[in-house]
Order: C-alpha cells, then structure tokens, then sequence
C-alpha cells in the first residue's frame, strides 16, 4: 500500500549464469529464505526463449519494503557469478563499486564463439575487468568444489555457501542452509551440504 | 503445494502464475481450460495440482479457442471458471471473445492474460487490456504477486456480480517473477451447476434468441454501468495526494507502479506528486479521476503497454472541461514508445517530468563501454541431441541450392530456425544498417515468421499467386498442427496448393516448458489418451503424399523431402518423428540408463561442417594439429552430448572422424 511506504531499506543481488547451471535455484533458495524470516522478496527470472545453454540471470530483492522484480542500474549489493563472462556482462550494468562480485572462474564458452561468429576471452582478463567495474571481487573454481563435493552440479550452492560467509546478506548463515535443505532433492542433500560448506570456507580464506 | 494448502494466514514465496492460481483456487473453481503460451503456461498447471486434489477438472486444450469455450460452457450452466494465455493467444479467441458478453454468464469467468512486453517470448507486444475495452469488459492489472492471488479471486465474485466475463490482465515480470504471499482462505462452497434456458432474460444463452443481439448488447452496456460502481470503491484502485501543494500528478496501474514508486523514492519526489494507482484500468473510475484531476494541472501517464488509461484521462479532462496537460505515450517523447519499462527508464521518465537529478551519474560510462566489448556474445541455441537439428540439416540439403526457396515457419522449438544463434549485432559499430544485423548462424533458414499456423496459410498465397521461382515449405510441429492447421492443410488439398509441409513431431509441446498435446498420449490431469495418427489425419483430408521419418537418419529424410518436393497436384507431408532430446533423457533416467556420447577422432581435417549443425556439444580447439596438417580440430563435450549421432552421419562428416563411445542408443 502506498502509505506505507517510507523505508528504502533494500538488499538487492542478481545470481547470473547459463541454462542449466542452477541460478534461478539458487535465487529462489535466497528468496525462501527471506520470506521465512519476514522479509518482503521479489525474484525476477530473466530468460530468453531457449530451453537450455542460454544467458540466464534472476533479480533477487529483499527488504522492509520492494517494488517490482527488477534491480534498478548499478543497485547491487552482490552479484552472483556462477560463469565468469556472465558475471562481467550483468556486473558492467547492475554493479558498483560497493558491488561484492563472487564469481565462479569455470567458462562455458558459447556457441557463438565455438562457431567463430565471437571470440571468449582470457579468464583472467574477465576477472581483472570485474575488478575495475567493483574494487570486491571474490573468484574461484566452484565447480572444481563441486566436484569436490561430489557432484558438479552442486556448484551454484557452493556459491551460495561464499555468499552466507560474506556476511552480506541481511540475515544468518543458518538461515540460508535451512533453505538449501528444504529446496534440494532429498537424496542430494548431503552432498549439497558439503558443497555449501566448502563454498563457505573458501570465501573465508579469501576474504 | 501451496496453490492448495489450506492454511490461510501463511506467507509464502509464490510465482506470478503459482499466485493467479491460488487466487482462483481460493474463489471455489470449478474449470479452468488453457493452451500453453509463455508467460500464461504454469497457470494451468498448478491449477491442475488442486484440480486432482479438490476434484474439478483441469485441461490443456487444442488451441486458445476450444479452451476459452470450454470454460464458457462451464459458466454458462453455473460454474465458476477461468481461461488463461498468453496476449497472442487472445487474438485466436476474438470471435467468441467479441460474442459472449451478449448473452454473458452465471457462473463466474475469469479471461488471464499474460502480455510480453520487451517480446521476451512472444512475436509482439500487445497489449491487451484494449481487448477488453473492445469487448466491453472490465479488466483488473495487478502489481505483484499477492494482488495477483487476491485480484484473480475476486474477479470470480465481480463477475457473478456483474453476469459478465471479467479480464485480468498480468505480465511477463509478474508471471514470471516470484514474491511474497499470504494465503487466505479457500472457498468450499461450489456453485450449483444448472441450465436455466430463459435465466433473467429470454433465450439467454442464444444471441439471435428473441429479443436479439441488439437488445442483448444493450443489456450488457447496463451491466457495465454496475462496474462503475465497483470501480469507485475498490481498494485495488488508490489515490495518494501530494503534501506540499503541488500540482502535478502521475497515473499509473499494474508492474508499472511498482516502478514508479520506487523511481519516486529515489528521486525524494514521493510525497511531491499526486498519484493515482489503477488497478482497473478499464473502466476507469470516474469520481476518482475528478477529485484528481481538480488537483493537478500536469499528469503523467505511465502504463505497461500502450495508452489505455492515458486515453480515458483525456476523455475525462474534455468531458470535466479541465485545463489540464495529459503527458504519456500519446504525447511525443515523454515515454518510450515501444519495448518494456524497468526502474532505470521510469526513473529517468519522472526525472525529465518533474525535474529532478536522476540518481545515477555514469562518470565511468566510457570504461564500461570498453569493457562491454570484451564480453563474449552467448545466444540461444537447440539443445544437444534435437531431432530440428536433423531436420533442418536435411531440409537444407533437400532443397535446390540454386533456386530461392521460401521457407514458413510457425511459432515452438523450430523458430530458431529463423533467427538462432548470434542474430544480434555482429559489430556493434556497424552503423551501416544493410550488414549489422546479419546473423551468423547455422540455423538461419527460415524465411517467413509470423504465427501459429500461419505458415501453411502463407505457403499457399505464395503459391497460387503464382511464385515459381524456388519451392515453397511450410514447417509446424505436433502441437501446432493440432493447434490451427487443421484447417489450412484441408484448404490445400480442396484448392490444390502445391507446397510441402513438414510436421517435427516430437511427441510434446516444448518450447513452453513441455506440456502434454494430443501426440503425447497424456492429458493435462496425466491420463492416458488416445493418439491420432497426424498420417492418417492428412490422408483422410486428400493429402496424396504422406511419409514419415527419422529425423536421425538424414539420408533417408533428405531422400524422402526431395521425392515430396517433386509431387503435383496439391500439397505433401513429410512427418519428422523423434522425441525431444531433453525428454529422452528423461526417460533415460527413469530407466537408469545412460546415453552413450561422441567423441572427435584424429581423421577430423577441422573442415568445421559438424559445427555448423548448431548442435551446442560441439566446439572447435584452434590450437591442435588436424589430419589435413592445418590448426584446429573439433571437439565434443562429453557432458552435453547425448549421442545421437547426427554429426558422425555421412551427409555431415565425409571424413568419419566421429566416434561412438558408450552402449545403446540414445
């Protein structure tokens, strides 16, 4: 309701990636676990029309009061990088210099340029261009955790557990992992804890 | 679930479309009927969960049209019902659309509508509140997932109010975007379901029925006044006068409320301008928009889609005789004239209109534009393993290469053939604009795009007006061709059109997320059904010529396209039956089976063909050595590919430099 809206208390994070690779997941296990501790949420999914290998990335927004789906430019309180040239496209729009960018360092290069239509650069030249949109850039091979853990495709929580260790986000740690729990498939909860923990403990030392 | 869970009072995280649901679960539905369109296609499918859980029935239909009557049928005799699609799916249901208000309704039935602005999934914009001011019919446009639920509820009451269909009006970032909800409580009482020839108005149900279609539209416009009614009291509708004397004021109604509200907040303009928030677009209410008007001398309208609401306003300044300037979509410049809104461009909208900072300072436009050109372009693709990957492949070696060829398209899986991969700029500097927006792509070969179902349609104008200077194919898919083009094939035949039509079945509706159509052998509610033969179907309507084949084996279907293109006399049908890729993997793991891949041996002379199959396990390493001596080999990604074996076939690889590893058959 309109009056009630004095407060721009707000929390916005965008988790990008590709088709397939768990980021809209990974978005609403955020969500889930805002809305139970009382929060009001918005996730916006941004999606092509293609089933899988496409440019993915879901708008997550959290506070006492949030408007529409969608993070305003530059509005970014973390961006979720599960692929490296994912996170620098949505980091040149929606990120600042406050912006902490976590960010998976695996390509996943495209079709584009498997058929020379584009060329995918040097990861490294990736990460040192995130670190000039934002001065807190965080990146490691997630999936490599993953594997770790035991299951590659465990990789987008492996990020979400570097993004409970940030202490960024407006509520606990346990919060979180409640909701990975809660949103996993039952037979993979246990690797996907490990994966969570891993993540956690890799943001920590790097941080 | 959720869309059933009786617990009111709980707040949960809902999808737009999983809140609509609810919303009508809520109301005590008795039918709900659609046909998959993306952002409208979870609607029915979790309507569906509570239809098998309460017991009412739930379906996809065969088309919008046969959904929509559907569900008429059920309100007629007294049953609360809903039909939900997307805007397109609107323009196939315009004749009863345009019709059933006559006689209206007695049970209570909501028409969702799922707009696209940005075409993020559709082929146009539209906006289709104007359908209701068309039809005469009140529409509701909520804001966020909880008005979603609780706007879609109370549509079934106004409409049992009013005895008329009632429209509610969502888009693509409220259908497809999730927030907080708090249940409320699920009606239990149903309605009587009952057919009463004469109720309230002789021969009601029947237009021509004595006292006719005139007096029948008559009676409706009186119904319509009883929403006016509706409309002044509604707190769906709210108006939040400006503290500070000000004259100015901005009207606005659904997702773009929510941007103009949050732009207002961060230019510090909240409590500086009127606004009025409609969240009835139409009819709009007319007190409401006096004692406004009596306090702005400037309104901005900001509406998601095109100027619905702006129009009324300027009905009512004239009709009020106010001095008052209406600025929006109508007036140039003031909005963007095409393509969705977002909080970046409302705020730099209302920062022109009130004259304000806007909050972002962009000192360091130049590096990010710098960068921007590092990143790698990634476009959509068809999945690994796609039976239209054979397809197209085949159609492309079956047609005659020195001849121009018209290929019509229709709209699933298989578009991609039109645009596909890197159909964005090429060279963003390329400002010579004959070159910058061609694509480079293996998909590229369709050549019209329009519709579902327009592709047999067009073929056969192309055709009779006499184009001879390539062959003319039309390509649909299994849903499509039970969709709208029953009706075209049987035309082609009766005046003898020439063309070949291609039908991809593979067995489900994809594109939308993979809902079950009349080839699948499954209803929405997972019965098992009967499946028509679509050979059968062609023969019984005098198609002469009618072969299937797999769209794996490419020889045989470039073999069985070029004998099809050959046959005279009236149109032929080439059927391309394999399931979806991402559905046989599926069932593969169902079964616990895995598919066995490809792999790219040392006879690869980096010739490149395989790549451009557009297939997505397959990439080119520059840097390795070929067995003709040059640099660069392809390569297949061993977790993408599901072994086909498309690329190791002859008709793409002369070389054989693709190896099956693994045992059985994908």
């Amino acid at each position: 309701m309109v009056a009630d809206v004095e407060d721009l208390k707000e929390f916005n994070l965008i988790v990008t990636g590709v088709g397939g690779q768990g980021s809209v997941l990974a978005s609403h296990i955020v969500a889930e676990a805002a809305v139970r501790r009382g929060f009001r949420v918005r996730v916006g999914e941004t999606f092509g029309a293609a089933q899988r290998g496409g440019k993915v990335h879901s708008h997550v927004r959290i506070g006492d009061m949030v408007y529409g789906p969608l993070c305003p430019s530059r509005s970014l309180d973390v961006l979720l990088g599960l692929e490296p040239n994912e996170a620098l496209r949505l980091a040149l729009k929606y990120a600042n210099e406050e912006t902490l960018i976590i960010t998976n360092t695996r390509p996943v290069p495209s079709m584009d340029a498997n058929i020379g239509a584009a060329v995918y650069p040097d990861v490294s030249s990736l990460i040192d261009a995130l670190g000039r949109v934002s001065g807190r850039v965080v990146s490691f091979d997630a999936t490599e955790l993953a594997v770790e853990a035991g299951n590659e495709r465990t990789m987008n929580v492996v990020l979400l557990g570097a993004l409970a260790a940030s202490g960024r986000l407006p509520f606990e740690t346990e919060s979180l992992r409640e909701a990975v729990v809660g949103r996993v498939p039952p037979k993979t909860v246990k690797v996907n804890e490990t994966a969570f923990n891993l993540g956690y403990d890799q943001l920590q030392s790097l941080f | 679930m959720s869309v059933y869970e009786d617990e009111p009072g709980k707040r949960v995280l809902m999808l737009g479309n999983e809140a609509i649901a609810r919303g009508a679960v809520e109301a005590g539905i008795q039918l709900g009927a659609a046909y998959p369109g993306t952002p409208s296609s979870e609607i029915m499918p979790y309507i569906a969960e509570a239809a098998k859980e309460l017991g009412f029935h739930a379906e996809w239909s065969t088309n919008e049209v046969v959904a929509f009557e559907v569900a008429a049928g059920a309100a007629v005799v007294g049953g609360r019902s809903l039909f939900a699609c997307k805007g397109a799916g609107l323009n196939v249901v315009m004749d009863m659309l345009m019709t059933l208000p006559y006689t209206g309704v007695r049970g209570g039935f909501v028409i969702v509508v799922a707009d696209d602005p940005g075409a993020w999934y559709s082929s146009n914009e539209q906006d289709s509140r104007f359908a209701a001011l068309w039809a005469e019919l009140p529409v509701l446009e909520p804001w966020d997932q909880q008005s979603a639920k609780d706007m879609t509820r109370d549509a079934f009451a106004l409409s049992e109010m009013l005895e008329l269909p009632v429209m509610v009006r969502s888009c693509t970032r409220l259908s497809h975007a999730s927030g907080d909800v708090c249940l409320g409580e699920i009606q239990k009482k149903r309605n009587e379901i009952v057919f009463d020839k004469h109720w309230k108005i002789p021969y009601r149900w029947n237009v021509y029925g004595p006292p006719g279609p005139i007096e029948k539209h008559r009676w409706q416009k009186e119904q319509m006044k009883k929403a006016l009614d509706f409309v002044e009291n509604t707190s769906f509708n709210r108006h939040h006068e400006a503290e500070n004397g000000s004259k100015v004021g901005v009207v606005t109604s659904g997702m773009a409320s929510n941007y103009v509200q949050e732009a207002l907040n961060r230019l510090g303009k909240r409590d500086s301008v009127h606004l009025l928030i409609l969240g009835v677009p139409y009819p709009v209410p007319e007190k409401m928009i006096e004692s406004f008007l009596d306090k702005v001398d400037t309104v901005l309208c900001v509406e998601e889609g095109e100027a619905l609401i702006e129009r009324q306003i300027h009905q009512h300044v004239n009709r009020l005789g106010k001095n008052v300037k209406v600025l929006g979509r109508l007036s140039d410049g003031d909005m963007p004239p095409v393509d969705e809104l977002d909080p970046d461009k409302v705020t730099s909208v209302l920062a022109r209109f009130l004259d304000a900072e806007p909050p972002l300072s962009g000192e360091d436009f130049d590096v990010r534009e710098d960068l921007s050109e590092m990143v790698c372009a990634r476009s959509s693709s068809w999945c690994a393993g796609c039976p239209h990957i054979g397809s197209f492949w085949a159609l492309k070696r079956a047609l005659p290469a020195d001849k121009v060829n018209i290929i019509n398209t229709g709209i699933g899986c298989y578009e991609m053939s039109g645009y596909g991969i890197a159909a964005a700029p090429i060279d963003a500097k390329d400002t010579d604009e004959s070159t910058r927006w061609r694509a480079v792509t293996p998909y590229e070969i369709t050549d019209t795009l329009y519709v579902m179902g327009s592709e047999t349609g067009l073929s056969q104008g192309q055709y009779h007006v006499g184009y001879r200077d390539g062959k003319i194919v039309s390509v649909l898919g299994d849903s499509s061709f039970f969709h709208t083009n029953l009706p075209p094939i049987t035309n082609a035949v009766y005046n003898k059109a020439e063309q070949l039509i291609l039908v991809l079945d593979n067995y489900w509706t994809c594109m939308t997320g993979h809902q079950p159509n009349p080839s699948t052998g499954l209803n929405l509610l997972g019965e098992d059904t009967h499946v028509p033969s679509i050979e059968e179907i062609c023969r019984a309507f005098g198609v002469e010529y009618v072969k299937t084949v797999d769209p794996y084996n490419l020889r045989e279907s470039i073999d069985t396209m070029k004998e099809a293109m050959e046959h005279e006399g009236g149109p032929s049908v080439v059927v391309l039956r394999r399931v979806c890729a991402l559905q046989r993997i599926r069932e593969l793991r169902g079964q616990r089976l895995k598919a066995p891949h490809y792999v790219v041996n040392d006879g690869c002379t980096g010739c490149k063909i395989c790549l451009w199959l557009g297939c997505p396990a397959i990439g080119f390493d520059e840097s390795r050595t070929n067995a003709a001596g040059g640099k660069g080999v392809a390569f297949i990604d061993p977790l993408l590919c599901v072994g086909c074996g498309l690329c190791a076939q002859e008709d793409v690889c002369r070389f054989h430099a693709h190896d099956k590893v693994g045992e059985g058959e994908f």
